[in-house]
């Protein structure tokens, strides 16, 4: 009951001050161009984002859960989780963009020592650092364990040589974490490590890869005899898998805490639709097949929330059954694609163009995204990979070569 | 949406009850006997002991009071071994129209004898090659009730029809007609699934021995009535194709072939891993469903059309895989899963194929 009062009092305490804090520009809902991304070239996009931006740091909002001491809130979850609903309420943006809170943060917590710990969270929390993440390699996608970028020990410093690919907005970044091999043991996962990296140190260098969407969110980083002082290895040398695994646990967790964190497009799809296609004096769309279609997706969509729930209540019931969470990501990305190919199929001409200037521009993001959204089944794990996973691990059928 | 602790526990005794009383054999048994033996009474005396009939009956007439999650879960123990029985015609069906079409003195005049299963009810809607509950042509004209009605589910064996009709008054009504009424012809026959259906031809049925449901909101009552009849075929569904799948599996990975378990081959796993995605999908949906129907949702009718559409589709995907996965065994009347196919199709047209469901959701939702 105590504990009751005192998160309503807590509630009301936040309402308070979201409302003397938050901007009203800062409560519009999000346009990719304003997110608030640190970094040592950080550029706010307004005063007002930079306003609110510092407020939350202040507060250590920008990481409600981690400790106060590392620049966190020092929320528990209870605290964070009426953060989240109040600025969700009040449409709120998020504070803070940056991998290092997302991805970084969380592993470090469980597996930094205390230097580094005091080092880098507090960096991020207060938007000074902005994180990349060095995973993939060109002959390391799927098969990651199998990276060949290497961290000679040379004393007191290791000296790193190799490249990282999909390097996300690493033209941006000022520090790296990288998987990298540190030994040639068997299993192959058995020989990597979990290395921090200064990307102003000398021999790193990035270059964008331009993508079929246009942009070019994604980076190849090259390590060309980078000299990373020891102090940076995160966790045991040839330990870096159970960091890397922590990491990806925490991967979308906090991103789920803002309803807000990505562009809205700029119509709904069923807006779209009724825009585009048109509909008789019933309102049904003219497009018979379309209609059926949408409404395939929209059910599906649905289902998958409604998965989401389940797997929340069976968590709550101590229930949990572990097969379903390995069906989220497949699930999830296909039927995102989904939804950009019904987008297609309404735009028509106006569809078809990703810079005809007499398109709308809201329409054109549309048209970028769908050819963005062919990333989602490949990057973070493929879709074959995560049918692989679901084979062996939910339906428990037999590895190949073993019979 | 998740069990409590008391549906579980029916749950389980249930799942062992049909896997020792009915087994797919018994299904085929039924064949023995002629078309209007559409299942096994001394196998429905005992689902009455269980207390099936009442679960989702409020206490005040007598029930149990489990709510439609609770339901769901046994339809879904029975989708596991196809069982035949008049849980789905009889009790979720007529009783359930009964219910919410009913005055209470209409219940309490005809629930006691399907409680006990003393009775059995059949409920008949279709008259089309589809299902299509918004064009009912049966009616009453002077003094008398003519029509006709097809897939009515064991009516065979029912001593009462619950029938759709207009009134005299071009109202939308529920009759309850015994089916020994003059002038009632029931035709029995099985679907190639073996369950048990019937056509039924009112031949000017005297309006005195016909007792038209007479509850405060009868439209609206056969409507809710509707909805969660479909929540928990799907639910019986969704069972079906969990026990298709999981015999797939285990079919996989027993046979072998190029010195080899079947079961290792990628291009079969990643089928199976489809399969069993769209399994908990329409899994979530149709449970989604049957929880919106104990919450009382309001967008409850969206909530059914969406399990009911991914049920089908769901189904359908899997007991078409499984057949190709058994390779020729699938073909064959020796294995089982010929019959989940037939099923599966049975259950499609069954209140609503996932066109008719699909388009009832665009209605619903404006477009």
């Amino acid at each position: 009951m105590s504990d009751q009062s005192e998160l309503s009092a807590f509630r009301e305490e936040i309402a308070v001050w979201l409302r003397d804090n938050c901007p009203e520009s800062q409560r519009q809902p999000i346009v990719r161009e304003q997110q608030i991304w640190g970094g040592r070239r950080r550029q706010f996009p307004s005063e007002d984002a930079k306003a609110w931006f510092e407020a939350c740091r202040d507060r250590g909002f920008t990481a409600p859960e981690w400790p106060a001491e590392y620049g966190g809130g020092g929320l528990s979850a209870e605290q964070a989780k009426v953060l989240s609903q109040e600025m969700n309420r009040l449409g709120c943006r998020p504070p803070l963009y940056c991998q290092g809170l997302w991805m970084l943060g969380p592993a470090l917590l469980v597996y930094g020592n205390e230097e580094q710990k005091k080092q880098h969270l507090t960096a991020i929390c207060r938007g000074e650092i902005r994180w990349a993440q060095g995973y993939s390699e060109p002959s390391a996608g799927s098969d990651l364990a199998n990276l060949k970028t290497k961290a000679e020990d040379c004393g007191d410093h290791f000296l790193v040589n190799g490249t990282k690919i999909w390097t996300t907005k690493a033209d941006e970044a000022d520090w790296i974490f990288c998987l990298v091999r540190t030994s040639d043991s068997t299993p192959k996962q058995a020989g990597i490590s979990f290395l921090l990296i200064d990307m102003a140190s000398d021999g790193v260098s990035t270059s964008p890869i331009p993508l079929i969407s246009g942009e070019s969110e994604f980076c190849q980083t090259f390590f060309d005899n980078v000299k990373v002082p020891k102090a940076n290895l995160v966790g045991e040398l040839d330990g870096g898998w159970a960091v890397a695994k922590e990491l990806l646990k925490h991967e979308r967790k906090m991103m789920a805490a803002f309803e807000g964190m990505l562009e809205k497009p700029a119509m709904e799809l069923l807006e779209l639709a009724h825009y585009a296609v048109g509909s008789d004096e019933n309102g049904c769309l003219k497009d018979a097949e379309l209609r059926s279609d949408i409404s395939q997706h929209l059910m599906r969509e649905k289902a998958l929330g409604q998965l989401g729930e389940r797997i929340y209540w069976q968590g709550k019931a101590k229930q949990s059954d572990p097969r379903l969470p390995l069906l989220m990501k497949h699930l999830g990305t296909s039927e995102a694609q989904a939804k950009d190919e019904l987008i297609m199929r309404a735009l028509g001409e106006e569809g078809l163009s990703m810079d005809d200037p007499t398109v709308p521009h809201g329409l054109r993001k549309m048209v970028k995204q769908w050819a963005f959204n062919k990333s989602l089944t490949i990057a973070g794990g493929t879709s074959e990979v995560q049918l692989n996973i679901i084979a062996k691990r939910a339906l428990g059928m037999p590895s190949e070569g073993k019979s | 949406m998740i069990l409590n602790a008391e549906q579980a526990m029916l749950r389980d005794t249930v799942a062992q009850f049909f896997q020792e009383r009915a087994p797919v054999s018994a299904l085929r048994a039924l064949q023995s006997h002629d078309d209007s033996h559409s299942y096994d009474a001394a196998l429905w005396a005992e689902m009455v002991e269980l207390g099936l009939p009442a679960i989702t009956v409020p206490e005040a007439f007598d029930g149990l009071d489990f709510g439609w999650m609770g339901l769901g879960a046994i339809a879904q123990e029975a989708g596991r071994h196809l069982v035949a029985s008049p849980l789905l015609s009889s009790v979720v069906m007529a009783q359930n129209v009964l219910l919410n079409c009913g005055s209470t003195a209409q219940i309490e005049t005809y629930l006691p004898g399907l409680l006990s299963g003393e009775a059995t009810a059949a409920f008949a809607i279709d008259e089309g090659r589809y299902f299509d509950p918004e064009t009912i042509g049966l009616a009453e004209e002077a003094g008398a009730l003519s029509g006709h009605k097809t897939r009515v589910l064991d009516v065979g064996l029912a001593s009462l029809v619950f029938c759709v009709a207009r009134k005299a008054s071009g109202a939308l009504g529920v009759a309850v007609i015994p089916s020994n009424a003059d002038g009632v012809e029931i035709s029995p026959k099985r679907f190639m699934d073996l369950h048990g259906h019937g056509s039924l031809v009112l031949n000017s049925v005297n309006s005195d021995t016909i007792d038209w449901l007479e509850g405060p909101d009868v439209e609206g009552g056969l409507a809710r009535a509707i909805d969660q009849v479909t929540a928990v075929l799907a639910a019986e569904m969704m069972g079906s194709a969990r026990e298709a799948l999981e015999q797939t599996v285990t079919y996989l990975g027993e046979r072998e072939q190029f010195d080899v378990k079947l079961g290792t081959f990628q291009a079969l796993q990643h089928r199976c891993a489809q399969m069993y995605c769209e399994l908990e999908l329409a899994e979530s949906a149709v449970a989604a469903a049957l929880n919106g129907l104990d919450q009382g949702a309001r967008n409850i009718s969206m909530l059914v059309s969406s399990a009911k559409a991914l049920a089908n589709d769901c189904f359908t995907l899997i007991s078409s895989e499984a057949v190709q996965l058994h390779g020729g065994m699938g073909v064959t009347e020796e294995m089982d899963i010929g019959l989940f196919l037939k099923r599966s199709r049975v259950c499609n047209q069954l209140l609503g194929s996932s066109s008719y469901h699909r388009d009832r959701f665009a209605r619903l939702n404006g477009f």
